[in-house]
């Protein structure tokens, strides 16, 4: 039988672990927004100036990037002096068990990009149809009520919206191609 | 004046401009508790219903739906945790904690009574002070704005959450995210790559509902036992005690007084509006407050201060429109062109040629704030019944809702592209602990404070301008004592764990 002192060690000590491999992710954050700002910084300097003002359209741009880079330079130093190696290495473990324990988020992340890509050609009444309906059941508990309630308001959200929007607001979705 | 002010309360107070105010006090309250769905656009889509209306009735309708509007952002931020409307940002800071912890009823009662007594005291400020501060704000030059939005900015810095280098950096990301597609001054493409999705511009409305909408509800199936139980957002009993809290509202004057004040001001200076109201409001509360650590965790002062401060934004708008011609936010420019539409002019002289106008709009302002309160208090249980709809049905719909409401602004297939990104990126920049007011507030700021960067340069290349003009310097100041207060703040509250730990 483990000592109490361990049994209060797990969780601390899982806590612990899960602090650092957040914080060995918002290390790579800071380094992939570094990248992307010295990246438009440099861009910037190549946008026109003009001969009526001071300040071109690349000015201000250089400025907020100068900034950024500045202030993510300096946050990586920050997480290099709070992080110890033992956290990078475990770090793609920690992350494939926060992304397993999200799959949920990731199947609805797919669905949705799957139903901005098939507005355009299915329309917009039939895509969100299949959205709601696929989405609702993959959430719901399985049950019949559920199916039913879900299949009502998939025909409500799609073609009943499409049908508001076009007689009263005179805005028309996406009809398909 | 007092045959104006008669002639035109008579045309709000008749029966046919009553029932289609109400209408539009519904409508407003409706449109903007769907989240993706803004005041403006609510406003947008009200104005070719008044096109056939008299001048009166048709902008006291218009009125009826932006206060309804204003007040209609704090439902699905308070139920849902996502602003209904950019002005409802600061809201969800406390409100929806507030429901979360079992009290949903309160929440939203203390944001209506705020909403109303906001819109009251800032009718009165209108009526009272138009002139005075609209001429304030007219003679604010670009070195004023531009210093006054590095002020604003640095309110970023009491927003920061945990980190406050991850709250600046958030800020940066919004300002960077406002430099993409045709520079404001010369209309030069930024940044696009030849994507045709990036060349107009990130929209603010989209980078909002992506940000906010989608990521939020992205993390609401994060738990997929719950989602699968069919539990739903808030389940504990409501309690409204909608006259226990209208005192608990006025039993906080100096609050509630302080944010209207706060929504008034910054609804008059062109170019803010509620969007930035409530989230000063707020941040004035927090300093103001005996008790700042109880903000953020669902205390009813950060409620009152966010609602009455972005209604209070109503009232203020119309200053520099009525006295100026010159219109504080989109809002106002939909007002304004409705007017146009009828062939009034807008302009120092719209008081005086059409005085009844005038005086039948203040009485207008006064009408909506009691119409939103009647069909809130009195449909406040059907609103409620949101919280008892199941995750697994809500979500889904709701993402639809921003589908929509995305499309709908400017009917292009590109935004939902955009959509899709920005929601990805907001979700995983919430799992990064990164806090997304700051990058909302920086989308916002970011092209007002480089058109009067350069405005200012464009008149007069002397940089140091910025600091010998006194406004512009006390508004400089302001800023550098604002961040210097959040760093000594941030260091004693550090060094007070690091005691406590030992």
């Amino acid at each position: 039988m483990p000592a109490p002192g361990s049994q209060q060690s797990g969780p601390q000590q899982e806590e612990q672990e899960s602090a650092q491999a957040g914080e060995v992710a918002r290390l790579l954050s800071y380094a992939v927004i570094l990248a992307a700002s010295v990246f438009l910084f440099f861009d910037a300097r190549g946008l026109p100036t003009s001969r009526w003002e001071v300040l071109g359209a690349g000015a201000f741009p250089q400025l907020v990037f100068g900034l950024l880079s500045v202030l993510c330079a300096l946050a990586i130093v920050g997480s290099l002096r709070k992080l110890n190696l033992a956290a990078v290495r475990g770090f793609a473990g920690a992350a494939l068990g926060w992304l397993r324990t999200r799959y949920l988020v990731l199947v609805m992340a797919a669905c949705f990009g799957l139903y901005l890509l098939a507005i355009p050609q299915l329309g917009f009444s039939v895509a969100t149809f299949v959205f709601l309906l696929a989405t609702q059941l993959v959430l719901a508990p399985r049950r019949w009520t559920s199916f039913l309630l879900a299949l009502g308001i998939a025909l409500l959200f799609s073609f009943g919206l499409n049908a508001l929007f076009a007689e009263v607001f005179d805005v028309f979705l996406p009809r398909g191609s | 004046m007092l045959e104006a002010f008669f002639s035109g309360a008579g045309q709000v107070f008749s029966p046919d401009t009553l029932i289609y105010m109400l209408l539009g006090s519904i409508a407003g309250v409706v449109a903007a508790a769907i989240p993706g769905f803004t005041v403006t656009m609510a406003i947008v889509l009200t104005l070719p219903l008044t096109f056939a209306m008299d001048p009166l009735q048709g902008i006291a309708v218009m009125l009826a739906v932006y206060v309804g509007g204003y007040t209609g952002g704090l439902i699905s931020a308070a139920l849902l945790g996502i602003p209904g409307t950019p002005s409802a940002v600061a809201t969800t800071f406390d409100a929806f904690p507030m429901a979360r912890a079992g009290e949903p009823g309160r929440a939203l009662s203390l944001g209506i009574w705020a909403s109303f007594f906001g819109t009251v005291i800032s009718t009165v400020v209108l009526v009272l002070a138009a002139p005075p501060l609209a001429i304030f704000a007219v003679r604010l030059g670009p070195w004023e704005y531009f210093s006054l939005i590095v002020f604003a900015l640095t309110i970023v810095a009491s927003l920061v959450g945990r980190s406050v280098l991850r709250g600046l950096i958030a800020g940066a990301i919004g300002l960077a995210i406002s430099t993409v597609g045709p520079d404001p001054i010369m209309g030069r493409p930024r940044f696009d790559f030849g994507i045709e999705m990036l060349a107009p511009g990130l929209s603010f409305l989209i980078v909002l509902i992506g940000i906010f909408a989608i990521s939020q509800l992205l993390s609401e199936v994060e738990d997929a036992r719950s989602v699968r139980s069919g539990t739903a957002l808030s389940t504990k009993d409501i309690e409204f005690r909608t006259w226990a809290v209208m005192r608990e509202v006025l039993m906080r004057p100096v609050n509630l007084v302080r944010s209207s004040i706060v929504g008034v001001l910054v609804g008059a200076l062109p170019g803010a509006g509620g969007s930035i109201a409530n989230l000063i409001a707020y941040d004035q509360a927090k300093r103001g407050s005996k008790t700042p650590e109880r903000f953020g965790k669902g205390t009813p002062e950060g409620v009152v201060a966010s609602e009455a401060g972005n209604s209070a934004t109503a009232g203020g708008g119309l200053i520099p429109m009525i006295s100026l011609g010159i219109p504080g936010s989109a809002v106002d420019a939909i007002l304004m062109a409705s007017l146009m539409v009828h062939g009034i002019s807008v302009g120092p002289r719209l008081i005086l040629d059409n005085a009844d106008l005038v005086y039948g709009m203040f009485v207008a302002m006064v009408v909506s704030s009691f119409m939103m309160l009647m069909v809130c208090v009195v449909s406040m249980r059907a609103f409620l019944r949101v919280t008892e709809i199941p995750k697994w049905l809500i979500v889904p719909a709701v993402i639809v809702c921003c589908v929509v409401g995305s499309y709908a602004l400017n009917n292009r297939i590109s935004d939902l592209y955009l959509l899709g990104f920005i929601g990805l990126a907001g979700y995983a920049l919430r799992a990064l602990d990164y806090p997304l007011a700051p990058l909302v507030l920086g989308v916002i700021l970011g092209p007002i404070a480089e058109t009067n960067l350069r405005r200012a340069l464009m008149t007069d290349a002397d940089w140091t301008l910025f600091l010998t003009r006194p406004v512009s310097l006390l508004l400089l100041i302001a800023a550098a004592l604002s961040i210097a207060w959040v760093v000594w703040k941030h260091r004693e509250t550090k060094k007070k764990r690091e005691t406590a730990s030992q």
